[in-house]
């Protein structure tokens, strides 16, 4: 009559038969633990891959200009960039576009030597304005940041990366130091704060930061930029900031259509979503084959239960007899399936939940608590339950309770 | 109580024809009866019994239960009436396997309006004098035992009406009679009992005896003075 009364009459059944409800129970439990693993996996990467690119970046809120046309590869530096983009082109861009808020300039090359007495280290350089910092809202660790009068008069400060200092100084004091880039000495300012890991997973502490002018004079000795980075005011309209852009560089560069472009745009955020989607490529493809898993759990719940109607005919029959109606059987075997289902689900979980502890800890990403596949993986525990129990329910309600009592 | 019109019940049997289990029986049994009702097997007791019992519909012919014209009933009606209104006792008892004495009896409850009462269960036991082994599961009880826990479900509705088929039939002689003993005490406590068997003993039990041959009634006559001692 009543659905509890039927339902306490399921979950005995299933108490009585314990060893076919685990056995119908396992593939569920299996399908649901990986597909909780994998897809919360697949969110976890994705949340560290875009947390990599804005360690890199600093900010969503930018767009990267770099020289030269089509699509070029890598860290753009002095060395494989044409000499196109310039110190005024910066200048133009920052005062001329309203939709641009700060211009930093960039300037860099990779692997220069630094001494600090007999120890060395080969980091990045990278000649940038004193707008730097502010742009990524970032802050100094220790010390201060070169400013706007240091650069403009040429001054040979810098400021380290955390591992820099690390090679050159270990538990040495660095502030105040002096240090020679490429055989040019420097006073050491300032160091860094740690940013982690880039999206390829290498440190982004091995670096070193100097004046932008200082490095195109003193040590690079080149007039062209390797990056200009350009914050924009509105960040939900950055497609129309770098239209603005694109328009401005092609004026001063001189292009006329049907020529293209000499210089690059990217959008970071547009970029690091991509590649957290690229990503997810395995993981969909084993998010398949848990959701395989998942359905052979039905399958297997479906069979053994039909198996079970048929042994339960006379309990089936009495029941018909002392008054239950087709419908109250067909509740009773749903409510058996429903109930098998949902418990290897929540088991599922919670073997699903240690797993992806376990991966995480393995894989070195951040521990993450994310519910929302779990709830997903709960509903559709439920989903296969009701499904797979349809047909032994209808089964069971056909069973002619006459034949089942004398047999 | 039961008033049977004219029931005819025809079974088809495939390609061979049909069989007519039951021939145009009419039957009215008084509340308070203890009806037996006889035959060899294929006369269509059996077949009586469950049109009786509201679980198999007749072919022909109208059936009152209780005031009630169950012909036209659908199977959620006939599952309430069935509930309410009638108590079964089979041959082989039926209990649940792996299912308790105390759980057996409380099974017709899930099926009607109100709560699964455990007191009432209990008492249920209580009266077939096997209140001490509620917690026994089916299985460790002796056939007597079964049957009587089987009494005990048929009892706890309060059906008007007890349907038994040959419900000693598996038994030995002395759980046979201590059955019988139980039947007898609930017909003198009020209740209406029609009962199917082939046994002679066991048909001595009743007042009023009924016989089948081929699916037609060929004699029914009320016993005067109910033998409470039966033939077992």
């Amino acid at each position: 009559m009543s659905a509890g009364k039927i339902s306490s009459q399921a979950m005995r059944s299933l108490g009585r038969y314990r060893l076919r409800a685990s056995l119908m129970m396992l593939g569920i439990v299996v399908g649901i633990a990986s597909l909780a693993v994998l897809s919360s996996l697949g969110e976890a990467t994705k949340r560290e891959t875009m947390q990599r690119f804005k360690n890199m970046i600093g900010t969503f809120d930018t767009i990267i200009v770099r020289p030269g046309g089509g699509r070029t590869r890598g860290m753009p530096t002095l060395v494989n960039v044409p000499p196109t983009l310039r110190f005024e082109d910066a200048k133009a861009i920052a005062s001329e576009l309203p939709e641009i808020k700060a211009v930093a300039e960039v300037q860099n090359a990779f692997d220069i030597d630094i001494k600090y007495r007999d120890r060395s280290s080969s980091p990045a350089v990278f000649g940038v304005s004193p707008n730097w910092l502010a742009l990524r809202s970032e802050d100094v660790a220790d010390g201060i940041f070169f400013s706007a009068e240091q650069n403009d008069s040429l001054t040979r400060v810098a400021v380290l990366g955390l591992d820099v200092r690390n090679q050159l100084f270990s538990s040495e004091d660095a502030l105040g130091k002096a240090i020679r880039i490429a055989d040019v000495p420097f006073q050491v300012i300032g160091l860094l704060k740690s940013r982690g890991a880039g999206p390829a997973g290498a440190s982004l502490d091995n670096v070193v930061l100097i004046p932008i002018n200082t490095a195109s004079r003193r040590l690079f000795n080149r007039d062209f930029l390797t990056m200009l980075i350009a914050q924009v005011r509105n960040p939900e309209r950055s497609d129309e900031a770098t239209a603005r852009v694109t328009a401005l560089l092609r004026e001063r560069h001189h292009i006329q259509p049907p020529a293209l472009d000499d210089f690059t745009i990217t959008n970071p955020a547009v970029t690091a979503a991509q590649v957290a989607r690229a990503g997810g490529t395995l993981t969909k493809i084993l998010t398949g084959v848990s959701v395989m898993a998942l359905l052979i759990g039905g399958i297997v719940i479906m069979s053994l239960m039909s198996v079970a109607v048929s042994e339960r005919r006379k309990e089936i029959g009495v029941r018909r007899a002392v008054g239950a109606a087709r419908s109250d059987v067909v509740q009773q075997f749903l409510l058996e399936a429903i109930f098998i289902a949902l418990a290897g689900g929540i088991a599922g979980v919670v073997i699903g939940w240690g797993g992806m502890q376990l991966v995480t800890r393995l894989q070195q990403l951040p521990p993450i608590l994310i519910w929302q596949p779990f709830a997903v993986a709960i509903g559709l525990s439920l989903a296969v339950g009701m499904t797979s129990g349809l047909y032994p329910a209808w089964k069971a309600s056909r069973v002619d309770p006459i034949q089942a009592l004398r047999s | 109580m039961i008033e049977a019109q004219r029931i005819s019940k025809t079974f088809v049997r495939g390609e061979s024809g049909s069989v007519e289990a039951l021939k145009n029986v009419s039957l009215r049994i008084a509340p308070g009866e203890f009806v037996v009702v006889r035959g060899a097997s294929g006369s269509g007791k059996s077949t009586l019994l469950d049109i009786l019992g509201c679980l198999d519909p007749p072919t022909r012919g109208s059936y009152r239960l209780d005031g009630e014209d169950v012909a036209r009933y659908d199977d959620k009606q006939l599952s309430r009436l069935r509930n309410a209104k009638i108590g079964f006792i089979f041959q082989s008892f039926n209990l649940l396997p792996r299912t308790t004495a105390l759980e057996n009896v409380e099974i017709p409850m899930v099926y009607r309006q109100g709560k699964v009462d455990r007191k009432k269960a209990l008492a249920a036991l209580e009266r077939v004098g096997l209140a001490a082994r509620a917690s026994h599961f089916a299985t460790e009880l002796s056939g007597g035992e079964q049957q009587r826990v089987a009494v005990a479900r048929a009892l706890i509705n309060s059906p008007a009406l007890i349907l038994a088929d040959e419900p000693t039939g598996n038994l030995d002689l002395n759980s046979g009679r201590e059955v019988m003993r139980l039947l007898c005490d609930l017909h003198t406590e009020g209740h209406t009992i029609l009962l199917v068997t082939h046994d002679d003993a066991v048909a001595a039990y009743g007042s009023r005896e009924i016989l089948l041959r081929d699916g037609l009634v060929v004699s029914d006559e009320v016993r005067a003075g109910t033998p409470a001692g039966g033939g077992l």
